[in-house]
């Protein structure tokens, strides 16, 4: 088995932002094996299953993976997609505020509206399905359909747009 | 009496879980793949392996053409349909029959008979077996399910006529939102069973799943293997198992498995199947009654394992090949606890939506008294074409209060990242006092959902432990981990 995670110390100090939806985290790593978050430090070492040991006898155990900015980690029973502030670069977001979008691979099924159509939040737009089961994409908000970008078979992606409400 | 190569007509966990068994007891074993299925774990664990069309499971693994043309091009006597997919078709288990092919699992007449709800439930009535109230209206028109619904009194369950894992099934209260349910519910079951015939019932409230696992061979014998309790549901599908049910007093166990019995020599039944009921009340004044036949393996079949003992796969071969049951009744006990927990890769808090991508880490838990039954490796990807069981952790213990722990803890130590599963729902479940004190009833997961569906912001560690890793780093092991995980194409090539 490949080891998994590198934990930094091939690396020097590097300051980075890490963020827990709307919480951020101002986080220092340094190159012999500590972090210091929001002021707090923590001994980190790697464990020996692809895991990581946090805390001076490496009492706490957690997994991590990468997958681009966003770091997912397992600790205590407890899944946290965490995502990295990289400068320069914006976080991924696929649509606009008035748009609906695929929440995962599907095939869209039925189409409800058309442009012009008014929509009142709850309402049915599209019926995706996915592994057997519909998935019923409804309005966030009132409004009229300005666009839909989808129609019945299509393999939509998730985060691509299939309705645009104003 | 046993067979040379059988086909396995199924993937993930379950054609991995056949493979094992065939490889036990002597038998050569085929599988079957899609090309979105190429080099999927079950494809390297078989013998051998046999493509047999695109993705799409109604053109690969739904396909009675193209598995029956797989079995004959690969000189297979037998096929084992594991769950889902062709398990519960009965004109497979004809074609099968036509083709000389010996199908594992009941004679296809009682495949199509307890396929029909309206068969069944004649057939338990008639059998002495008690059943919920309900009907499958002549009038199939939306106002024909309505007047039905209304005849039996709200609240209702309308389900596909031919179904089973709670595809087209959809609970209606009050008469407002009939209209909209009747018809989704006949839609999914257009498009899982190619029938959108619907059927009516008394909606029994907090009822628990309670179940019987029997096995009939050719020669009369018929048994059971105790109960498992599944009320932990999600959409009308399990998500934890246990045997032995905590609600069943001796009284009521030796009536439902007498019952369940009844119920299969009723059908003419043959090889492993199960018997569902539903249990309403308590203690010794609790009543059961039949919900449906399961002609087939069970996703939980574990949980009865662990419990008895017994390997329900290999008597499965035993019995096809015409031979007698290895085991009485008397032979056959219920020792310790055991429970099941189904990780799916989907997303609790998102209506249990099913999700699909690649796993960057996957390591699997061990230990005394951990069983893992998966169908999927690190690095893997989980397709969306199908049903999204990524894995299922058995734990067995002296007691049920010792099986929940071994579960949890297992649990606990079995990271599954780059895609959302419901591992971290599946702890709170086993953590929550209700499923403690064993209250358990098919709501149990809508009622608490509240709490099971908590989250908490990250601790420190966490930051800690996402600064430690970098992309860079992760996606090389990544792209290392992928040729690692390759040789299994290259190994196909050599004659397997």
């Amino acid at each position: 088995m490949v080891e998994h995670s590198r934990v930094g110390a091939l690396r020097v100090a590097r300051r980075i932002v890490i963020r827990d939806g709307q919480q951020q985290h101002h986080v220092t790593v340094d190159e012999n094996g500590s972090v210091i978050v929001d002021g707090v430090s923590l001994h980190i070492a790697a464990g020996t299953g692809g895991d990581v040991r946090i805390g001076e006898n490496g009492s706490v155990r957690a997994w991590v993976a990468a997958a681009g900015d966003t770091r997912w980690v397992y600790l205590d029973g407890h899944v946290y997609e965490l995502d990295v502030e990289v400068a320069g670069r914006r976080r991924r977001s696929a649509s606009g505020p008035g748009s609906l979008s695929a929440p995962m691979p599907a095939t869209v099924i039925r189409v409800e509206v058309s442009p012009g159509t008014q929509v009142h939040r709850g309402d049915t737009l599209v019926i995706l399905e996915a592994m057997k089961m519909e998935l019923p994409i409804r309005a966030a908000s009132d409004g009229t359909v300005a666009s839909v970008s989808c129609k019945p078979g299509d393999l939509v992606q998730p985060g691509m747009p299939l309705i645009e409400i104003e | 009496m046993t067979f040379r190569r059988v086909l396995i007509a199924n993937r993930g966990e379950i054609a991995i879980r056949i493979a094992r068994a065939c490889r036990e007891a002597g038998i050569e074993s085929v599988a079957i793949y899609s090309d979105a299925d190429r080099n999927a774990p079950h494809v390297a664990a078989a013998d051998r392996a046999i493509r047999v069309g695109p993705p799409p499971s109604s053109q690969s693994y739904l396909s009675v053409p193209a598995v029956i043309e797989a079995a004959r091009a690969t000189s297979c006597e037998a096929v084992h349909p594991g769950y889902g997919f062709l398990s519960e078709n009965a004109a497979f288990a004809s074609a099968c029959d036509q083709d000389g092919l010996t199908f594992i699992g009941p004679p296809a007449a009682v495949i199509s008979r307890m396929g029909s709800k309206v068969a069944a439930r004649q057939l338990m009535t008639d059998a002495g077996v008690p059943v919920v109230p309900g009907d499958t209206p002549r009038d199939q028109s939306d106002s024909g399910i309505l007047q039905s619904a209304e005849r039996l009194g709200f609240p209702v369950l309308v389900k596909a006529s031919a179904g089973g894992g709670g595809k087209g099934m959809r609970a209606i209260r009050e008469r407002g939102a009939a209209v909209e349910s009747i018809a989704a519910a006949r839609r999914e079951a257009i498009s899982a069973f190619n029938d959108g015939t619907l059927y009516v019932e008394r909606l029994i409230e907090r009822p628990r799943h309670v179940e019987v696992q029997i096995f009939a061979d050719a020669h009369g014998r018929v048994v059971h293997l105790f109960e498992r309790e599944c009320s932990i549901q999600r959409r009308h599908q399990k998500i934890i198992e246990e045997s032995p049910s905590p609600a069943l007093t001796p009284s009521v166990r030796s009536a439902m498995t007498d019952a369940a019995v009844a119920a299969a020599r009723a059908a003419g039944y043959i090889n492993a199947g199960t018997i569902e009921f539903l249990l309403e009340g308590s203690g010794d004044n609790s009543r059961f009654y039949f919900l449906e036949m399961n002609t087939r393996l069970q996703v939980e079949h574990p949980v009865t394992e662990a419990v008895t003992g017994v390997d329900l796969v290999r008597a499965q071969f035993v019995v096809a090949a015409g031979g007698e049951l290895p085991w009485t009744q008397a032979s056959l006990t219920q020792r310790g606890h055991a429970i099941e927990c189904r990780v799916y890769a989907e997303d609790p808090a998102a209506g249990f939506l099913p999700q699909a991508g690649t796993l960057l880490m996957y390591r699997e838990p061990a230990g005394p008294g951990i069983r893992i039954d998966s169908g999927v490796v690190e690095g893997g990807t989980v397709p969306v074409h199908y049903d999204p069981l990524l894995a299922k952790l058995t734990a067995s213990a002296e007691t049920r209060d010792a099986a929940i722990s071994r579960a949890r803890v297992a649990l606990q130590v079995f990271p599954i990242l780059g895609i959302r599963t419901n591992v971290p729902f599946l702890i709170r479940v086993l953590d929550h006092p209700d499923f403690r004190s064993g209250r358990l009833h098919t709501g149990f997961i809508d009622e608490h959902a509240s709490d099971l569906l908590k989250t908490a912001p990250a601790p420190l560690e966490a930051v800690a432990a996402a600064a430690s890793v970098s992309a860079e780093s992760s996606l090389a092991s990544a792209s290392a981990r992928s040729t690692i995980a390759d040789p299994w194409s290259s190994i196909r090539g050599w004659g397997r």
